[in-house]
This record gives structure tokens, C-alpha cells and sequence, in this order.
């Protein structure tokens, strides 16, 4: 049993906000479907879990479940961390730039309304952040090739990665899970993650929910904003348990801890 | 200052593939049969076989087609080498995100009534230096 299982939530954003919901798009992976996970890649993914017992019947192996949100055709999460910001941040150095060159050289590029234009299309759109929506902040509407995009409400542009703002259900009700969220330096997440610790001593299928924010570009009073939209979204673990057994030559297959002689 | 000028051909959403692979499996097994899972961003305009090796993008002349792939585990490195596809649809080309190396494929379909236009994708996966070639072919279809 390996320590840490990873298991990816990918969510096809822009169907979901249409249709309201998670299910049928939402595409759930665990790294452990040779261990018998099912459902591998659909939304009805069953993670096993195998767990391992002590002579006394106590938990021998612990196992660590972490859940990572990640966003279907949208900008990656292999690109740098904070790479939305650091877009909007290269942008507007851009137009700065441009800006300068239109007044130490006027005229080099064209009439100035032609160069403003240009200048307008450099910077794009960016969303407003206000402590209530909590929405991805200093960012701008970009489009799934990381560029910038002048956003009128009509063209295409990447969704942040869905939040998971909570995990709970049977699974954690009937205390075989005990989940949480953690910061941490981690590249892939920008620093917060739902983890999770089971108690593997309590053979059975469980389900649990996740409760999941996606994200709606809305105008609002004249500024674009990243809109919350809360949905959950189920899963399932399955756990078994056998008896840790010896493997050191000479010494049997007996149980484990041996006892003193 | 002048309205703000709008980006026309953003107006029509690229239609994005993913291809999720299993790194490890794919490495173990010396093919991506059984470990890959492919999806596209046009369910609602009716692509099939999501979650299978043989994902069915329904595209329309004009459309922008943009493939990416992510990997299993998070600390897992894949890649696209190449796409082999009838030329004479579409002729996607490697770019890479702004600033960064991290790369996608993109390109336009040329042509409507294409009826079924079947493709490989030849990944990169960890450290080998052979890439590893879909042997179940994803399609676009017209």
C-alpha cells in the first residue's frame, strides 16, 4: 500500500456552469487501478484502498488520499505557479513599454488612435477582485493558449482550477476518513490541497462528497468578476484489510508483531 | 480613449483535447493501451468515447483544435512529440505558453464534410528517450 494516493477531480468547467451541475462532467483518476481501483477516468471512480492489520487487530500501514482540482482544456497545471498573475503582471510591463515608445517616438507606429488600440489590446481585460467573491486575484481574462484576450463577454477564455472548499458524506460521517485542508509549497496546487488520513481497519464501501467551486466570468457594475458557483460531486472508497504478515526468511509467515519467545 | 477593440477570432471557442496518462503504467507497459484517457471541451456539440483511447471530436471547418496532455501522478513528466493526421484537414503545430516551455499543439480544420478523420499522438513520458505512439486512433469527425 503506498503511503499517498493522488486523486484527480477534472472538471469540464464551462458544461458544467451550463448545465448546473457536476455530474456527467466531472472525470475522477486514482494512481491505483492496478490495485483495483474502478471507473478509472468517469465519474463513478471506486478508489481501493488496501489496508493491513497488526496481530491485535490494530491499523498497520496508514494511507493518505490527496485531491487535486484540476480544470478540462484549460491552461495546464504545469505551468509555473501563479502564472495567471504573472501574465498580467508581463502585460502590462508590455504595454508600459508601448506606451513609452508612442510618446518618445510619435507617429513611428501608425496614427495614435491606431497605436492605442494596440496598446488596449496588449493590456486585455482584467477581473476584479473583491474580498467577498474571492475569486483567482490580479488576474486577467486570458484564453487557452495563455494570452490575453480583450473579453466582451462573448469570446472563449480559461477557467481557473475548480476549489474544492470541502470534503465530507458517509466516509467521514462513519470516521473512516478524517479530511482537511492544507497549505503547503506544493507547485501543483498553489499551496492548498484536501487531504485526508483513513482508518483502514474497517473493511467496506463508503461514499463521499465534495463540495466544489467553479467560477463564472460575470459583469458586474462595469468589471468583469470570477463569479463562485458551488456544486458537489460524489465518490467512493473501497476498503479491504489483511493480516501484515512475516517475510523474513527463516521465520515463517506468522503474523505480525512476533511475539517474544 | 477609443472603445476597446475586440479579439474576432476568439469569438468561437478553440475546442481543447486532453489526453490524461498514466506515466508509470505507460513507462511499465512500453504502451499508452490501458493508460490513457482522452476528453474534449465539445460534449455539447456532440464528441463521443470520452474517457477512452478512442475519443471522437466533432469539428466543423474553421474550428481551432488545441491538444494538451497532463500526467497521472502530478510529479510525472508527458508531452506531446507529435501528431499524425491527414495534412489536408488540419496541421496542428507545436507552440508553447507564453513564458513558459510548457507546450501545446494547435490548429485550424480546413474543411467541412471531413466524415472520420482518425489521428496518432506520439508522447513523451519520463526520462525515455522513444516517444510512445497511441496504437487505438482518436479521431475528428465532420
Amino acid at each position: 500500500m503506498p503511503q499517498q494516493l493522488a486523486i484527480i477531480v477534472l472538471v469540464d468547467i464551462a458544461n458544467a456552469l451550463e448545465m448546473k451541475t457536476l455530474e456527467g462532467n466531472t472525470y475522477l483518476f486514482d494512481n491505483m487501478k492496478l490495485h483495483g481501483s474502478e471507473g478509472e477516468g468517469t465519474g463513478e471512480l471506486v478508489t481501493a484502498i488496501h489496508g493491513s492489520y497488526w496481530r491485535d487487530g490494530s491499523q498497520a500501514t496508514e494511507q493518505v488520499l490527496n485531491w487535486l482540482p484540476y480544470s478540462l482544456g484549460s491552461i495546464p497545471p504545469t505551468v509555473p505557479r501563479g502564472y495567471e498573475a504573472e501574465r498580467a503582471r508581463q502585460t502590462d510591463r508590455q504595454a508600459l513599454t508601448e506606451l513609452e515608445s508612442m510618446v518618445a517616438k510619435p507617429g513611428s507606429q501608425g496614427t495614435p488612435e491606431a497605436t492605442l488600440t494596440q496598446i488596449q489590446q496588449t493590456i486585455g481585460t482584467r477581473v476584479k477582485t473583491t474580498k467577498r467573491t474571492r475569486g483567482p486575484a490580479g488576474q486577467k481574462v486570458l484564453d487557452v493558449t495563455g494570452n490575453v484576450i480583450s473579453y466582451d463577454g462573448a469570446a472563449a477564455h480559461s477557467y481557473p482550477p475548480p476549489v474544492i472548499t470541502d470534503v465530507y458524506g458517509e466516509a467521514v460521517d462513519k470516521k473512516i476518513m478524517y479530511p482537511a485542508e492544507y497549505g503547503s509549497p506544493d507547485m501543483v496546487t498553489d499551496g492548498w490541497y484536501w487531504s485526508a488520513t483513513v482508518d483502514s481497519t474497517r473493511p467496506g464501501t463508503y461514499t463521499y462528497t465534495m463540495a466544489i467551486q467553479l467560477h463564472r466570468l460575470l459583469l458586474q457594475g462595469g468589471d468583469w468578476m470570477w463569479e463562485p458557483v458551488d456544486l458537489t460531486c460524489d465518490s467512493k472508497l473501497r476498503i479491504t484489510s489483511e493480516p501484515k504478515r512475516n517475510a523474513f526468511t527463516k521465520s515463517g509467515l506468522g503474523l505480525l508483531p512476533i511475539p517474544p519467545a | 480613449m477609443p472603445p476597446r477593440a475586440k479579439t474576432r477570432e476568439n469569438g468561437r471557442a478553440p475546442i481543447s483535447i486532453t489526453a490524461v496518462l498514466d506515466a508509470v503504467g505507460a513507462l511499465a507497459a512500453g504502451t499508452v493501451r490501458g493508460q490513457l484517457y482522452m476528453y474534449d471541451t465539445n460534449k455539447a456539440g456532440g464528441s463521443t468515447g470520452f474517457g477512452t483511447e478512442e475519443l471522437r471530436t466533432r469539428v466543423r471547418a474553421g474550428d481551432r483544435v488545441l491538444w494538451n496532455c497532463l500526467a497521472l501522478e502530478c510529479e510525472a513528466f508527458v508531452g506531446i512529440a507529435g501528431i499524425d493526421i491527414d495534412r489536408s484537414v488540419i496541421e496542428p503545430e507545436r507552440q508553447v505558453y507564453p513564458g513558459t516551455d510548457v507546450a501545446y499543439w494547435i490548429g485550424t480544420v480546413k474543411k467541412d464534410d471531413i466524415d472520420v478523420v482518425p489521428y496518432k499522438i506520439h508522447f513523451l513520458v519520463g526520462t525515455r528517450a522513444e516517444p510512445i505512439t497511441t496504437t487505438l486512433s482518436p479521431t475528428l469527425v465532420g
